[in-house]
């Protein structure tokens, strides 16, 4: 094999300073400050005090880290379970054979996916959940039933958050999972009806095993942006100047309230820091499951 | 040849990515202050200053339009500036990218000052030249004994009430609450307001001695006076819609919903357009401590950064001095509905007919200025948390007001 040198590193070389400027010299630059004492009061001339910040943000793991903690893995798994079994039968009645205007269900399944995030967990705070003009609420009052305050209680907010989560997930979920379905060979399919298979049968060794190497990147993604969720959670619960009283915390919303409105950024870099470490080592365990899922 | 192409568009992209990171000497020379040595020159040239605000749009040429006589002299430029508070932590000790002055609410003066990028007004201005002004605003610029603002106008909230639906304005909140158990009904209600916001809360904590934080930093969260008014303001939120937020209490309001709130002036004059006939009054007292409620007070004025105060100074006093005219509140007034911090304003007819801007002024010795200590930050949160915890979920007022000091306390350490 002839020897290429050092030319496609030298093609290789905008992209990585690309990506060096965007990518990697903002981790370096959080972790130096996360070195200093960069606060209000020392802003512009930030002094180096080691570890300090980070012995100062392990007490922001506190037990309300850890029920937060707990909270968000229980959070992660509902939405992951409800999504994929959702988008399953969804995906699934989408390529139901004869189904008219199938494309037409699709686009507008896809709607959620197309509006801003922000506008549509807004447009459910205000359209769905509020206690006093919300649809929910409205419906319930026509039914002479009392209102529910959907977003005050822990349990109730939690779910309503899930149901808000649901519904900006699902599409992404539904399109991985049709174009799954769709690269599955039919006669498979048509072998084993001959065979006598039925419906679980044709799933559990005919589909699944062929759709997993498509779906399980798109998972692993989503699990990512379930674990991370701030929006959602946020905005419907502990937005500034409507708040609802539910604590719902997950990690990431706990650290933003206890860390990042300090204007502390030394403490602030240090809990991010410690943050991007977990998300890392989670990361890693999760490759490796992948790996050895594919052999 | 492909190799020598790719290898030169290669270096070309670098180059290119990283010509963004080259300073514009050109830009970065015309920025500079003019220096004492070359007055003679400067005198004859046009000093270039430009303020930042981040408010509406209108204000903001309500100001350029104030400013504009002081040309060819001093060159004003207001410019809008989104996430200007953000924007300033970044470069406010930087004179090549910083403004010269910016507009802004006085609840940030101490942080600003904290980090060291502002310059007392009083180093253009002598503070004598300010005795008209409404002493409130002027302590709310005041961070640790010195003025960091100049002040154009102030708001706060008022009472408000439907005239078709409350005839005699309660004078006590004894009264009020009466009115709201009898009167809410069948999706109308006596009395709405943000009840577990904490910028209007803070009124009823005030008026049983309470506070949120002092002017030294000290969180006030499990006073007795705080923990009386959690106790006493939750009888009047069982008569509101739960959710307490800002679109369902004006929205009930202007639709005619609500017989009273308490409420900013804006609120007034978008009920006024939707047809309610308004009527204000006095905020009511309570019986038990004989206090008025007693709102906050957000004033709005200039501040200068102390990077563009050197070789700028002639120019920055007189845009202070044109900024301090009557004239300036008058115009700031009409187009904000608030009312303005110079007293000689109010000699104006258009302001002292203007009944919402009068009713402001009234208040002007009972309202009390948000804290502008940098703690205030991180007390809006802890207290919402409080009264959310107390007025929508239930809680044990003195429970949840010690759990709040406790996490005050922790995050303004948090903050050194």
């Amino acid at each position: 094999m002839k020897k290429k040198g050092s030319r496609p590193y030298l093609y290789l070389t905008p992209s990585l300073v690309v990506i060096g400027l965007i990518v990697i010299f903002p981790i370096l630059y959080t972790g130096y400050i996360s070195l200093t004492n960069m606060n209000i009061y020392h802003w512009f001339h930030p002094e180096f005090v080691g570890l300090q910040n980070y012995a100062k943000a392990i007490f922001v793991f506190d037990s309300g880290f850890i029920s937060a903690l707990l909270r968000t893995v229980l959070w992660t798994v509902i939405n992951m379970v409800l999504q994929m079994v959702i988008a399953y039968i969804i995906a699934v009645l989408l390529n139901t054979e004869g189904l008219r205007a199938h494309k037409l269900y699709k686009t507008i399944l896809m709607f959620p996916w197309a509006m801003p995030g922000y506008v549509s967990i807004l447009l459910w705070k205000m359209g769905m959940f509020n206690n006093e003009y919300g649809l929910l609420n409205q419906w319930l009052g026509k039914l002479g039933l009392n209102g529910v305050r959907w977003l005050d209680g822990n349990v109730s907010a939690f779910l309503s958050c899930t149901l808000v989560n649901l519904w900006l997930a699902l599409p992404f979920m539904i399109m991985i999972i049709d174009g799954a379905l769709q690269s599955v060979d039919k006669s498979y399919y048509e072998s084993a009806t001959l065979e006598g298979a039925g419906f679980f049968t044709k799933l559990r060794k005919i589909t699944i095993p062929l759709v997993r190497p498509v779906i399980a990147p798109a998972v692993v993604i989503t699990i990512f942006t379930t674990f991370k969720q701030f929006d959602i959670i946020y905005l419907l619960t502990q937005q500034q100047g409507s708040k609802t009283g539910a604590d719902i915390h997950t990690v990431i919303t706990y650290t933003y309230e206890k860390a990042f409105v300090t204007n502390n950024y030394g403490y602030s870099a240090a809990v991010s820091v410690i943050i991007f470490l977990l998300l890392i080592l989670f990361s890693v365990f999760t490759n490796k499951e992948l790996k050895e899922g594919y052999r | 040849m492909k190799r020598v192409l790719a290898s030169v568009l290669s270096v070309l992209v670098m180059l290119g990515a990283l010509a963004g990171c080259q300073q514009d000497k050109k830009a970065a020379l015309s920025a500079k202050p003019v220096e004492s040595g070359a007055s003679s020159m400067a005198k004859k040239e046009a000093v270039n200053l430009t303020i930042w605000y981040e408010n509406d749009q209108k204000i903001g040429d309500a100001l350029q339009a104030q400013l504009n006589d002081l040309s060819p002299d001093v060159k004003v430029t207001v410019q809008r500036k989104d996430k200007m508070t953000d924007a300033l932590k970044l470069v406010g000790n930087d004179p090549q990218s910083a403004p010269d002055m910016f507009f802004f609410a006085h609840d940030k003066t101490g942080l600003y000052a904290e980090m060291g990028i502002l310059a007392p007004i009083t180093d253009f201005i002598s503070k004598d030249s300010l005795s008209d002004f409404i002493p409130m605003t002027l302590s709310a610029g005041t961070y640790k004994d010195t003025l960091y603002q100049l002040p154009i106008y102030f708001e706060t909230q008022m009472f408000m009430y439907n005239k078709k639906l409350m005839s005699t304005p309660p004078k006590t909140t004894d009264d009020l609450l009466k009115f709201a158990q009898s009167n809410t009904k069948n999706g109308t209600y006596g009395f709405v307001e943000q009840h577990s916001t904490a910028y209007y809360a803070v009124s009823w904590i005030h008026a049983f001695g309470g506070y949120i934080i002092d002017k030294d930093a000290k969180p006030g969260l499990n006073l007795q006076g705080t923990v009386d008014s959690l106790k006493y303001h939750k009888q009047f939120v069982k008569y509101q819609p739960s959710d307490g937020d800002y679109n369902t209490m004006t929205a009930l309001f202007k639709e005619g919903k609500a017989a009273s709130t308490i409420n900013l002036p804006n609120l007034a004059v978008d009920a006024k357009k939707s047809g309610i006939d308004v009527g204000f009054a006095p905020l009511p007292t309570v019986n038990s401590t004989g206090k008025q409620l007693s709102p906050y007070a957000g004033i709005q004025g200039v501040y200068v950064l102390k990077s563009s105060e050197s070789g700028k100074k002639e120019a920055i006093t007189s845009v202070l001095k044109a900024l301090m005219k009557p004239e300036v509140g008058v115009a700031m007034s009409k187009i904000t509905n608030d009312a303005p911090a110079n007293n000689k304003a109010y000699s104006d007819a258009s302001v002292s007919s203007d009944e919402i801007v009068m009713n402001l002024k009234n208040s002007a010795d009972t309202v009390v200025p948000m804290p502008n200590v940098p703690a205030m930050d991180v007390m809006w949160s802890v207290t919402e948390n409080m009264l959310s915890a107390v007025n929508k979920k239930g809680g044990d007022p003195t429970t949840e007001a010690a759990k709040a000091q406790k996490n005050a306390l922790s995050q303004i350490a948090d903050m050194k």
